[in-house]
C-alpha cells in the first residue's frame, strides 16, 4: 500500500477533490454533546466536518444498504404487467468512516456479494462507493466506553478494505500532519493532487508509536473473552438458562440490530402506487421482533424472546458463519452496548457467557 | 488532477459486475384453477416469456418458487409438479394476504414468479432405493413432485410406497390422482382418514396406523422415508419410523419458513446454521434435529 503525507489544513481538501469528481460526500458532524451523525456535505456545512468525534450511533451502513430501498417498480395497464428494477447509481464517498464500520461494510460485501445469488442492489451502491477511513487515534474523542475493536481485530486502524486511510500524526505547529494510505488503485489516484507529499521513515515510526499508545487506551474489558465465547457458542455449550437470562433482559425494541454495522436482515413489502402501479420495497428488519419468523396462518417456530436473542448472538458468534463468510458479523463498534436498555449488548453477552461457563466449571 | 483518474475502473470491492437481479420476477399468466379441498386450489400457469418457461422447467422435485402478487407481496410455495410433467402449477392453501390474493385471480390474470430455489430432493442419489412417502394433509403438496418423478422413472427405484392421511375423506389431497395410484401396479398406496364420512369404506386412523395395517410391510433397509405434514403428525411419524429401525439420515422432509427473498439474504428463514431457502428446504431428520427449532 502506498502512503503520503499531508498537512492537517489540507485534509478537508480531500472532500473537495471527491466532490469535484462527482461524488456525493458523506461526512461526520457533531451537534451538542454526544450527538454525532453522518450527513451529506454541502458548501454550507463543509467546514464543520469533524475528523475526531465519538462514532455516530447510526452507522454509515445505510449508504450501501438503505433502511428503505425500492427494488422494483410495477405498472399495470390493460391487463399487462410491467416490472422494472430501479437502481441507485449515485457515486458516493464516506469521509471519516471508522475502522469498525469499514469492517462492517466488508462484512456486508462478503454476505451480499460473495455467495450464490449476489445482490445487485448492494453491488451498485458498493461499486460507486469510495471509503476514506480515519484511524481512531484520539483517546478522548475517538475511543468510546463501549468500543472493543481490539477484541474483534477491526481497529483502531483498519488494515484494509478502505480506499484511503487518514492517520493523525498528532503534532502541533508547522509539522501538523496526517498520513494517508491508499488501499485501492482508486484511492491511490488521489495522490496525484499536490496536497500529498512523500513519507519519511520518521513519519512511519511516529504512526507506529501512536498506534501502540492508542491500543493501551481501550478499556480493559471482558470482551477479551470473545474468542472463548465463540468456542462455547459454536460447540453449543451455552446452557439454556444462560440464553434465558439474556432473553429475559431483552425489551424487544430491535435497537441493537438497527445500529449494527454488520446486521443484514430485511423484509420486503409492496406499496400501491396510484393509479395502477405498485412498488416493491425492502426495509431493515430485526430478529429481535416477534413477527420476524411468524408465518402466514400464525405459526411461529421461534416463540420465546430468548429464542430470538439466542439467534442473534448465535448468528454473530458461531464459527460456522464466520467460516462461511470469512468475516464475523460483529465488528466491535460497541453500539449495541450503548443503545441496549437491558444491558445485553455484545460485551455484556460475552461477559454473561464467561460467567456462566465459570460457574459451570466450579459446579 | 485528472478528473477521470478517480473513476472506478475496477470495482472497489474487487468483485465483478453482477448481471442477474435475483429479486426480479418474471410475468406469469394464470391458465386455469382447480379446487382441491376446502381452501386449497391448484393454479396452472405459464411464463409469458417462453425462454423463462424452459429455464424454469429444469427445477428439481422439492424445490420452491417465489410468487408475486404486486401490491400485496410475495410468498414462497413448493413446486408440486414433477419436471417430467408438462404443466407448471402451484397448489396453495388460502391462509394469508398473498395467498388470498392468488385465490381471487381469474384465468388470464397476470402475476409473477421467480425461482426455482432451494436444494430439492436428491432423487439421483436415491436410485436403487425403496421410497416411502408419508404425507399428512397438505403435506402431500411438496411430496407430489418427488412421487410423480419417481413413478416417471419407475425402474430407477425399488419399492415405492405412499401413505397419506387426511382429517376427512373430503380433505384427501389430489384425490382423483391418489385414488388412481391406489389401483396402479408398481406402487403401494395406502390412504386413511381421521374421521370417516358416509360412504367411506377405507381406513380410519392417523397416518401412522397404516404402518401396522395387515399386509403392509414398510421396508427399512435401503429405504428413504419422505415425511411431510403438520407438526404433530410429523413428530408421531418420526417416532414410528425410528421405532421400525429407520436411520435418522434416511428420513427426509422439507421445511417451511417465513421467507422474504428465497436467496439467502433476508435472514428470516435462518435456523441453526442453515438458511432454509438455500441450504434447504429439504433436510434429513438428522439435520433437522440439530437445527433446534420447532418443525
Amino acid at each position: 500500500m502506498k502512503a503520503r503525507i499531508l498537512y492537517r489544513n489540507d485534509v478537508l481538501k480531500i472532500v473537495d477533490l471527491l466532490r469535484q469528481q462527482g461524488y456525493e460526500v458523506i461526512a461526520p458532524f457533531r451537534e451538542r454533546g454526544r450527538d454525532t451523525f453522518f450527513d451529506p456535505v454541502t458548501d454550507q456545512n463543509r467546514d464543520r466536518i469533524q475528523i475526531h468525534l465519538p462514532n455516530p450511533y447510526y452507522p454509515p451502513k445505510r449508504y450501501v444498504f438503505p433502511p428503505i430501498e425500492r427494488l422494483l417498480k410495477i405498472e399495470r395497464s390493460n391487463g399487462d404487467l410491467r416490472i422494472e428494477p430501479t437502481y441507485d447509481v449515485q457515486k458516493r464517498a464516506i469521509f471519516g468512516i471508522r475502522s469498525c464500520d469499514v469492517a462492517g461494510i466488508y462484512h456486508l460485501d462478503r454476505f451480499y456479494l460473495d455467495r450464490e445469488f449476489p445482490d445487485i442492489y448492494y453491488q451498485k451502491h458498493r461499486n460507486n462507493l469510495f471509503l476514506v477511513n480515519v484511524a481512531c487515534t484520539d483517546p478522548e474523542l475517538d475511543i468510546g466506553e463501549e468500543c472493543f475493536c481490539m477484541c474483534t481485530d477491526t481497529g483502531p486502524a483498519a488494515r484494509g478494505h478502505f480506499d484511503l486511510q487518514l492517520f493523525d500524526l498528532q503534532r502541533t505547529g508547522p509539522g501538523d500532519e496526517f498520513m494517508a494510505v491508499a488501499g485501492t488503485p482508486v484511492g491511490e489516484a488521489l495522490f496525484a493532487s499536490p496536497i500529498f507529499r512523500k513519507v519519511s521513515a520518521e513519519h512511519v515510526a511516529r504512526r507506529r508509536g501512536i498506534l501502540e499508545e492508542v491500543r493501551k487506551r481501550f478499556k480493559p474489558n471482558t470482551t477479551s473473552w470473545f474468542s472463548a465465547a465463540i468456542q462455547y457458542v459454536s460447540r453449543g455449550e451455552i446452557p439454556e438458562e444462560t440464553w434465558d437470562k439474556i432473553g429475559n433482559r431483552c425489551l424487544e425494541c430491535g435497537g441493537c440490530t438497527y445500529v449494527c454495522p454488520a446486521c443484514t436482515c430485511f423484509t420486503v413489502t409492496d406499496r400501491p402506487v396510484e393509479p395502477n402501479g405498485a412498488e416493491r420495497l425492502r426495509i431493515w428488519d430485526s430478529c429481535a421482533l416477534s413477527g420476524f419468523t411468524r408465518m402466514a396462518g400464525g405459526f411461529n417456530p421461534r416463540r420465546a424472546v430468548h429464542d430470538r436473542r439466542n439467534r442473534r448472538f448465535f448468528r454473530k458468534l458461531a464459527h460456522y458463519f464466520i467460516e462461511r463468510e470469512l468475516s464475523m458479523a460483529c465488528v466491535g463498534c460497541g453500539r449495541c452496548a450503548a443503545v441496549c436498555h437491558g444491558d445485553i449488548g455484545m460485551p455484556s453477552v460475552v461477559e454473561i457467557i464467561r460467567h456462566s461457563a465459570a460457574q459451570d466449571k466450579e459446579a | 488532477m485528472n478528473p477521470s483518474a478517480i473513476e472506478h475502473t475496477v470495482p472497489a470491492s474487487g468483485i465483478p459486475e453482477i448481471v442477474d437481479n435475483v429479486y426480479l420476477p418474471k410475468v406469469a399468466v394464470l391458465d386455469r384453477v382447480v379446487s382441491e379441498i376446502n381452501g386449497v386450489k391448484t393454479f396452472f400457469w405459464h411464463f409469458e416469456d417462453s425462454a423463462a418457461q424452459s429455464a424454469f422447467k429444469r427445477f428439481r422435485p422439492g424445490q420452491f418458487a417465489q410468487v408475486s402478487l404486486f401490491g400485496v407481496g410475495e410468498f414462497p410455495t413448493s413446486l408440486p409438479p414433477s419436471p417430467t410433467e408438462d404443466d407448471t402449477f402451484f397448489t396453495v392453501r388460502q391462509v394469508g394476504s398473498c395467498t388470498s390474493a392468488l385465490h381471487q385471480l381469474k384465468p388470464g390474470a397476470k402475476f409473477a414468479v421467480r425461482g426455482p430455489y432451494g436444494n430439492g430432493f436428491p432423487m439421483e442419489e436415491y436410485r436403487g432405493k425403496n421410497l416411502v412417502f408419508v404425507a399428512g394433509g397438505i403435506g402431500l403438496i411438496p411430496l407430489r413432485s418427488a412421487i410423480v418423478y419417481a413413478l416417471a422413472n419407475r425402474d430407477h427405484y425399488e419399492r415405492i410406497q405412499i401413505f397419506h392421511g387426511a382429517k376427512t375423506p373430503n380433505e384427501l389431497m389430489y384425490a382423483p390422482k391418489l385414488l388412481e395410484l391406489e389401483r396402479m401396479p408398481g406402487v403401494e398406496c395406502h390412504i386413511t382418514v381421521d374421521r370417516a364420512a358416509e360412504g367411506w369404506t377405507g381406513n380410519v386412523g392417523v397416518v401412522g396406523s397404516l404402518f401396522k395395517k395387515e399386509g403392509v410391510k414398510v421396508p427399512v433397509e435401503n429405504s428413504i422415508a419422505f415425511v411431510c405434514g403438520p407438526p404433530i403428525m410429523f413428530r408421531f411419524v418420526i417416532q414410528d419410523l425410528l421405532g421400525m429401525g429407520f436411520q435418522e439420515r434416511n428420513i427426509v422432509s422439507t421445511l417451511e419458513r417465513y421467507m422474504k427473498c428465497g436467496v439467502g439474504k433476508c435472514g428470516h428463514c435462518c435456523i441453526g446454521v442453515a438458511y432454509v431457502c438455500v441450504d434447504g428446504p429439504v433436510f434429513t431428520y438428522e439435520q433437522i434435529k440439530k437445527l433446534g427449532e420447532d418443525i
